[in-house]
C-alpha cells in the first residue's frame, strides 16, 4: 500500500511535467493545424538552454525558466515567420514533412554544437527530499511539478482573458473573420508558435533537472507528447493536464508491476487504442 | 508516355542495372543496394499512400518484422534465409490484416499518427522479447557477397514495380484510386472500401517485409532501433511524394535521386549528409510541394514563377 | 406491377432529433416518383437510408421484395441501387472518362471486368448525358451543370435498376433544366425506376408519375402531382401557416 502511494505520487509528479510537455504541441496543433514533429527537439533545446545557463552563468535552473522560455520563443517565432508560414495553407501532410525536416536539422546542429554526451543539471539541492504522507518526494520533482501546473494555468488565463490570447483563439476558429477584425494572421501564427516553443522550452529546462539529456531525446519526447495530447484530447489545456497525469500514473504503475522496459509499450499501446476506439481522447469532444 | 513504352524503357534500364556488379566498384554496388532497398520501401508506401491515399507513417513495422523474421529464423532456429524470410512475411501480413482493419478506419492525420504510434509500440515490444534478442539485437552469419544482395534487391524492386504497373491498369487499382479521390463516393459506387484498403496495406506489407529481410541479412545485425527505424518512414514518404505518388515509376525516381544527392554530399562534405536530408525536405516542401512530376509538367509553362506560385498558394 | 422499392415504417433518430418519422411508401417498377418538401424536411436523409449511407433506427427498406437492412452501401450498389449526391462527389484528380469508368467497373452485378471495357461503356453513358466533348478533361475542371451530368453518368454507369436523384437541377437555368428533364426521361426509357428529390416545382410536376411530400420528417401527402400540389396541407407547409 505504501509502495502504491509512492508510485502514484511519482506518477503524478511525472504527469505534471508531461502535461507541460504536451501543452505547446496542442496549442500549435489547435490554432495552426500544424502537427509539429520537431516539438521534441524544441524541448531538447530548452533543456540545453537550462543546462548552459546553469553551468555557464550559474543561474539556478528554475530561475532560468523565463530566460530559456524567451530564447525558445524567439526561435519559434522565427521558424514560423520564416518557414512554416510559407506552407501553412497547403495540405497538412506537408507540415508533417517539413517539421520532420526541421527536427533533423535541429537535432543535427545540437549534436554538433553540444556534442552527444549525456548531461544533467545538478543544482546544489538536487538530492533533497521531503516527506508527503509517507512518500518520498524529491524536491526538484516537486518544484518541476508546481511550475508545470503553474505555467499551464498561466497559458489558460492568457488565452481566455488577454486581448492577444483571444485574438489567437479567434484566428484559430475563423481566419477570415479574424482578418476582418484587423488581426494580422502572420503575426498571430508566429506568436502562437513562439508561445508553443516557449512552453516546450520550459518543459525542457525542467526536464533537464530531473533527467539526463542528449541531442537525441527529441524523437522520443515528440512521440510522448503526441501520446499525451491524443489520449487527453486536443480541445483545451485541462484535457492536456488530464492526459499528462493519466500517462504519468500509468507509466509509474507499469514500471512497478510489469517492468520498466514496458512503459513505452503501454503508453503507445494506449495511444493506438484511443485512436481506434475514441479518437477524440478521454475527455475530448470534437474530432 | 504510354505505360507500354515506359515498361519497355524500364526493362532496358533493368538489364543495364543488372550488369552493374560487373563493372562497378564495391562502394557503388553497396550504394546501389541501399538505393534499391529504399526504392522498394518507397514503392511499398506508394501502394497504400500514393494510390489509396492513406499516408502510413508506420511501414517501418513491416520492414522490421521482415528483418526479425529472417534474424530469428536464422539465428534461433538455424533455418535457411528463405524460411526466415517466409516467417518475416507471415508476421508482416498478420500485422497488416489484424491491425490494419481497425486502424484503416481512421482518416487523414489520425491514421498517420496511429501508424506512427504503432511503429513506436513495436519497437518497444520487440525490445522486450527474449527470442528477438531484446534491445541488444541479433547477429547473423555473413555468408553472401555484396553482388547477391544487389541482384536480390533489384529483383525485388522489379517485382514490386511490376505489381504496381498491374495495379495501375486493373479494377483493383481503380478501386484504390477511387478511394483516394473520394472514399464516400467510392463506397456507394460498389467498392468494398474496407476490403480494398486492407488488401492494399497487406500488399505493401509484403514487399516492405522482404526488403527488411534482405537488408537485415545484408547488414548481418539487427536491433529494434534500426529495424523499426522511424526516420525510414519519412524517408520513404519523401521519396515517393517527390518522385510522384500514385505513379508507377515516380517513387523509384525519387529514391534514386535523393539517395544519389545524399551520397554525393556525404562524400564531399562528410558530416553534412544527415543535415542535408532535413534541409532538402524543408526546401522541397516550401518550393515544390507537389513533387518532381508536377514541377516537370508545369515548369515549361511557368518557369521560375512556378516556385513563387506554390509559395503564394500555400502561405499566409 | 410489383414495387421495386418499399419503405416500411422507417424512422431515423440522431441524438434525440427525429429526422424521419414513420415514413412508408412504395415505388413501382418503371415509375418516376418525386420527393418534395421544404428545406430540412428530411429528404436527403431518406435517400441516405435507401442507399445505405446510414441505417434506419426503426423500420425496413425493401428492395425487389427483399429487405436490405444491414446490407452495406457498396453491396446495395451491386444489387442495383444507384444515387447522385446533392453535394457532388466527383473523383477530382481523374478524367471525366475515368470517373464514369469507375461506375462501370463496380456497378450492378460486378460490372465490367476490364478497364478498356469499362471505358467504352463510360463513353456511351457520357454521350447519353451529353458530356462526350469533355471526356478527357479533369473532373475538377468542370463547371456546375457539367458536374451534374457527370454525377448522373457515374450513377448510370453502374447500371442501376433504381436511381436516386438528389436535386440534380439545383442552380440550373431553364434551358439546362429542360435538358436534364429529357435525360431523365431517357433514363426511364431504359427501364430504370427513379426517385427524384427536387425543388424546382415545374420540373418535378412534369417528370413525376406520382409525388410524395415530406415535412418535418413525416409523409404529408402522396398521390398524383395535380392532387398533391393543390392539397391545402402541402400548400401550408410550403407557405407557412399565416392565413388570416
Amino acid at each position: 500500500m505504501q509502495l502504491l502511494w509512492q508510485i502514484i505520487v511519482n506518477g503524478v509528479l511525472l504527469g505534471g511535467l508531461y502535461a507541460l510537455m504536451a501543452l505547446g504541441l496542442v496549442l500549435v496543433w489547435g490554432v495552426l493545424n500544424i502537427v509539429n514533429l520537431s516539438h521534441g527537439a524544441l524541448i531538447m533545446l530548452g533543456a540545453y538552454a537550462g543546462y548552459y545557463l546553469f553551468t555557464g552563468a550559474g543561474i539556478d535552473p528554475f530561475a532560468a525558466l523565463p530566460l530559456s522560455m524567451l530564447m525558445l520563443f524567439i526561435l519559434g517565432y522565427g521558424i514560423q515567420r520564416g518557414i512554416l508560414n510559407l506552407v501553412i495553407r497547403g495540405p497538412m501532410f506537408n507540415t508533417l514533412l517539413i517539421t520532420f525536416g526541421l527536427e533533423v536539422v535541429i537535432t543535427y546542429l545540437a549534436q554538433v554544437i553540444f556534442s552527444a554526451d549525456f548531461r544533467t543539471v545538478n543544482p546544489p539541492y538536487a538530492g533533497a527530499n521531503f516527506e508527503l504522507l509517507g512518500a518520498t518526494v524529491p524536491l526538484v520533482r516537486m518544484l518541476a511539478f508546481i511550475l508545470a501546473i503553474g505555467l499551464t494555468l498561466v497559458l489558460w488565463l492568457f488565452l481566455e482573458h488577454t486581448r492577444i490570447g483571444r485574438g489567437i483563439r479567434a484566428t484559430a476558429q475563423n481566419l477570415v473573420a479574424a482578418r476582418l477584425h484587423g488581426v494580422n494572421p502572420r503575426r498571430v501564427y508566429a506568436l502562437t508558435f513562439g508561445i508553443g516553443s516557449a512552453l516546450a522550452g520550459a518543459a525542457g529546462t525542467l526536464y533537464g533537472v530531473v533527467s539526463q539529456i542528449n541531442p537525441y531525446i527529441g524523437g522520443a519526447l515528440t512521440a510522448k507528447s503526441f501520446a499525451i495530447a491524443i489520449i487527453g484530447g486536443l480541445d483545451n489545456s485541462l484535457n492536456v493536464v488530464v492526459g499528462g497525469l493519466f500517462l504519468g500514473i500509468v507509466e509509474a504503475l507499469t514500471a512497478l508491476y510489469i517492468g520498466p522496459t514496458y512503459t513505452d509499450v503501454v503508453s503507445f499501446g494506449i495511444l493506438v487504442l484511443v485512436l481506434i476506439v475514441r479518437p477524440t481522447g478521454l475527455l475530448g469532444r470534437t474530432a | 508516355m504510354k505505360l507500354g513504352i515506359q515498361l519497355a524503357l524500364a526493362a532496358v534500364g533493368l538489364a543495364a542495372l543488372a550488369t552493374l556488379p560487373l563493372w562497378a566498384s564495391p562502394v557503388i554496388i553497396q550504394f546501389g543496394t541501399s538505393a534499391l532497398i529504399l526504392a522498394v520501401l518507397a514503392q511499398g508506401w506508394n501502394i497504400i499512400g500514393g494510390y489509396t491515399g492513406y499516408s502510413s507513417f508506420g511501414n517501418s513495422v513491416f520492414y522490421g518484422l521482415g528483418g526479425y523474421g529472417v534474424a530469428i529464423g536464422m539465428v534461433q532456429f538455424q533455418w535457411p534465409f528463405a524460411a526466415g524470410l517466409a516467417l518475416g512475411i507471415a508476421l508482416a501480413l498478420a500485422f497488416a490484416l489484424l491491425i490494419g482493419l481497425p486502424v484503416l478506419r481512421l482518416r487523414g492525420h489520425y491514421f498517420a499518427i496511429a501508424t506512427l504510434g504503432l511503429a513506436v509500440v513495436m519497437t518497444a515490444i520487440v525490445s522486450n522479447i527474449e527470442i528477438a534478442g531484446r534491445n541488444i539485437g541479433l547477429i547473423m552469419p555473413l555468408v553472401r557477397g555484396d553482388t547477391w544482395f544487389y541482384e536480390g534487391s533489384l529483383a525485388l524492386l522489379a517485382a514490386t514495380t511490376l505489381t504496381i504497373a498491374w495495379i495501375s491498369r486493373s479494377r483493383f487499382g481503380f478501386g484504390l484510386i477511387a478511394i483516394r479521390e473520394n472514399e464516400g463516393a467510392a463506397s456507394v459506387m460498389g467498392i468494398n472500401t474496407t476490403l480494398y484498403k486492407v488488401l492494399a496495406f497487406a500488399l505493401a506489407s509484403v514487399f516492405t517485409a522482404i526488403a527488411g529481410g534482405i537488408h537485415a541479412y545484408w547488414i548481418t545485425f539487427l536491433d529494434p532501433e534500426s529495424a523499426f527505424d522511424i526516420g525510414l518512414n519519412v524517408k520513404m514518404i519523401i521519396m515517393a511524394v517527390f518522385g510522384g505518388p500514385g505513379t508507377v515509376f515516380g517513387p523509384i525516381l525519387g529514391a534514386f535521386v535523393l539517395s544519389a544527392i545524399s551520397e554525393i554530399l556525404a562524400s564531399k562534405l562528410t558530416s553534412l549528409a544527415s543535415i542535408f536530408f532535413g534541409i532538402v525536405i524543408v526546401v522541397a516542401v516550401v518550393f515544390m510541394p507537389r513533387g518532381f512530376a508536377d514541377l516537370v509538367r508545369r515548369f515549361r509553362q511557368t518557369r521560375w514563377r512556378y516556385f513563387q506560385e506554390n509559395i503564394r498558394a500555400h502561405s499566409v | 406491377m410489383a414495387a421495386i422499392l418499399e419503405a416500411r415504417n422507417v424512422t431515423k433518430r440522431y441524438h434525440g432529433l427525429v429526422a424521419i418519422n414513420d415514413v412508408s411508401f412504395a415505388l413501382e417498377r418503371g415509375e418516376i416518383l418525386g420527393l418534395i418538401g421544404p428545406n430540412g424536411a428530411g429528404k436527403t436523409t431518406l435517400i441516405n437510408l435507401i442507399s445505405g449511407t446510414q441505417p434506419p433506427t426503426v423500420g425496413s427498406i425493401v428492395f425487389e421484395g427483399a429487405p436490405i437492412d444491414g446490407v452495406p452501401a457498396y453491396r446495395r450498389s451491386r444489387l442495383g441501387i444507384g444515387r447522385t449526391f446533392q453535394i457532388m462527389r466527383p473523383f477530382p484528380g481523374l478524367t471525366v472518362l475515368d470517373n464514369v469508368a469507375v461506375g462501370a467497373l463496380f456497378g450492378s452485378a460486378g460490372g465490367a471486368g476490364k478497364l478498356s471495357e469499362a471505358q467504352e461503356q463510360a463513353r456511351r453513358w457520357l454521350a447519353f448525358v451529353g458530356l462526350e466533348k469533355r471526356v478527357d478533361q479533369r473532373a475538377d475542371a468542370l463547371g456546375g451543370p457539367d458536374r451534374k451530368r457527370l454525377e448522373l453518368a457515374k450513377a448510370l454507369a453502374q447500371r442501376p435498376k433504381l436511381l436516386l436523384l438528389d436535386e440534380v437541377m439545383a442552380g440550373l437555368n431553364h434551358v439546362e433544366i429542360e435538358e436534364v428533364i429529357e435525360v431523365i426521361k431517357k433514363v426511364r426509357a431504359e427501364g430504370i425506376s427513379i426517385l427524384v428529390i427536387e425543388h424546382v416545382m415545374k420540373a418535378i410536376q412534369s417528370l413525376s408519375d406520382r409525388l410524395i411530400v415530406i415535412h418535418h420528417g413525416e409523409k404529408l401527402a402522396e398521390g398524383k402531382p395535380g392532387e398533391v400540389l393543390t392539397d391545402t396541407r402541402v400548400v401550408e407547409a410550403y407557405l407557412g401557416r399565416r392565413r388570416v
